[in-house]
């Protein structure tokens, strides 16, 4: 089945698992479809959730006291998916999660990843490498959003991810790089055909 | 008057909404903002000005659409299986649809507060077009729940005139569905005049001595 190709080809290339510990990994991924703007996590709720993501765009946000909103990720096609930090920690999220396009994944829960941790090191070992990268990800973001001008940070999204622009509407995409929607549109007019 | 399936209506109302989200998300928000604009004939509307009259509908229905699910939800109205349009709001949803060969076999004028001059920003008219899509699908999820005939909304034109929910969404939908199609020829005609322009410049010579 392609969706568990793609799977078995991300999760190798963090750290290959041997032939028990992937049969054993398959087994606890079940196919989920959602519609456009489903909430996956509520903000408050735990994340019990992992999802693999197959279809679609989705993203991470915040919503602040005064109802500003914070786009912190997005995920697309074949990256994981998922309140990160409410999953590993099994604390209520600050954040919720939700379906920017229909959207399919492969989904399973806290309780068969916890199990496998248990059981195999070498999965451990995979799942420390994973969260690694995305830490790593998280701080390079840090340093866009720090340091660098609306303009640099459109290119680098650009060069991370440029069918983006297509998926989904704009404003999220302004939201995720803390740029105005006029400005938004100045930028879109350096790559517009 | 033909009855609908409530599930089956809300189903391919939410299945149209999401086309014409996929087409303007995919298609047009990246599209030259000329071409938005461009008229194709004196007088006729651009693909921009469809949009915005769209957005002004949307300003009246979508805020009365979601007050009124509100106050059924408060009233814990119970879902109706069937959904059984009224006379005046099937009518109003036939006179949106196209004739056979797709093109709208009647002509309308908009009422006066409905039309949209070409001069905006097309990008803010895209955003709050897409926007506005967004909340109906959230508010057709909702009313999945509730009686589509026994809830009704005031119509823009006359306030004591009120049709079924059921019926609005219909309407508000063909009525989406029918200036969407007149956008697209309109980007059409743009594309051509586009093109012709191009034609003519790698025609005429670079420079004349």
């Amino acid at each position: 089945m392609q969706a568990f190709e793609q799977l078995k080809r991300i999760i190798f290339s963090i750290h290959p698992l041997n032939d028990d510990e992937w049969n054993d990994f398959a087994l606890i991924w079940k196919l989920f479809d959602a519609k456009r703007k489903t909430i996956l996590t509520k903000a408050g709720e735990t994340e019990r959730r992992l999802y693999f993501v197959l279809n679609g765009v989705q993203r991470g946000f915040y919503v602040h006291d005064d109802g500003r909103e914070a786009t912190i990720v997005f995920t697309y096609p074949f990256s994981f998916s998922g309140i990160a930090d409410s999953f590993l920690t099994q604390q209520p999220s600050r954040f919720s999660l939700e379906t920017l396009t229909t959207s399919s994944f492969l989904r399973t829960e806290y309780a068969q990843v916890n199990a496998l941790m248990q059981q195999y090191p070498n999965f451990q070992t995979c799942l420390f490498k994973a969260v690694s990268f995305t830490f790593a990800g998280v701080l390079e973001r840090q340093i866009e959003l720090q340091c660098f001008t609306a303009e640099e940070k459109f290119k680098a999204l650009l060069k991370r991810s440029p069918h983006v622009l297509n998926l989904i509407p704009h404003k999220y995409l302004a939201s995720y790089l803390g740029i105005d929607a006029t400005n938004f549109s100045k930028l879109l007019g350096t790559v517009r055909l | 008057m033909k009855t609908y399936n409530t599930e089956e209506l809300i189903n391919q109302l939410e299945q149209q909404t999401e086309t014409i989200l996929n087409l303007v998300v995919q298609q047009w928000q990246m599209m030259n903002p000329a071409m938005m604009k461009q008229q194709p004939a004196p007088g006729a509307w651009s693909a921009m000005q469809c949009l915005g009259h769209l957005n002004a509908y949307g300003d009246y229905y979508l805020p009365a659409i979601e007050k009124a699910i509100d106050l059924a939800r408060l009233k814990r109205m119970h879902l109706a299986t069937i959904f059984t349009p009224g006379w005046l709001g099937n009518y109003f949803t036939r006179l949106m649809m196209p004739g056979e060969n797709g093109i709208p076999s009647k002509k309308l004028k908009a009422p006066k507060g409905y039309i949209i001059k070409n001069e905006r920003d097309s990008d803010a008219v895209i955003a709050t077009f897409l926007e506005q899509q967004e909340k109906l699908l959230l508010l057709l999820h909702q009313a999945r729940r509730i009686n589509l005939n026994k809830i009704k909304i005031p119509i823009s034109i006359a306030k004591y005139i009120r049709l079924k929910l059921g019926d609005v969404f219909m309407f508000i939908i063909a009525h989406n569905i029918r200036h969407i199609r007149q956008a697209e020829r309109a980007i059409a005609v743009a594309q051509t005049f586009s093109s012709e322009n191009e034609a003519f410049s790698q025609s005429v010579p670079a420079s004349t001595s």
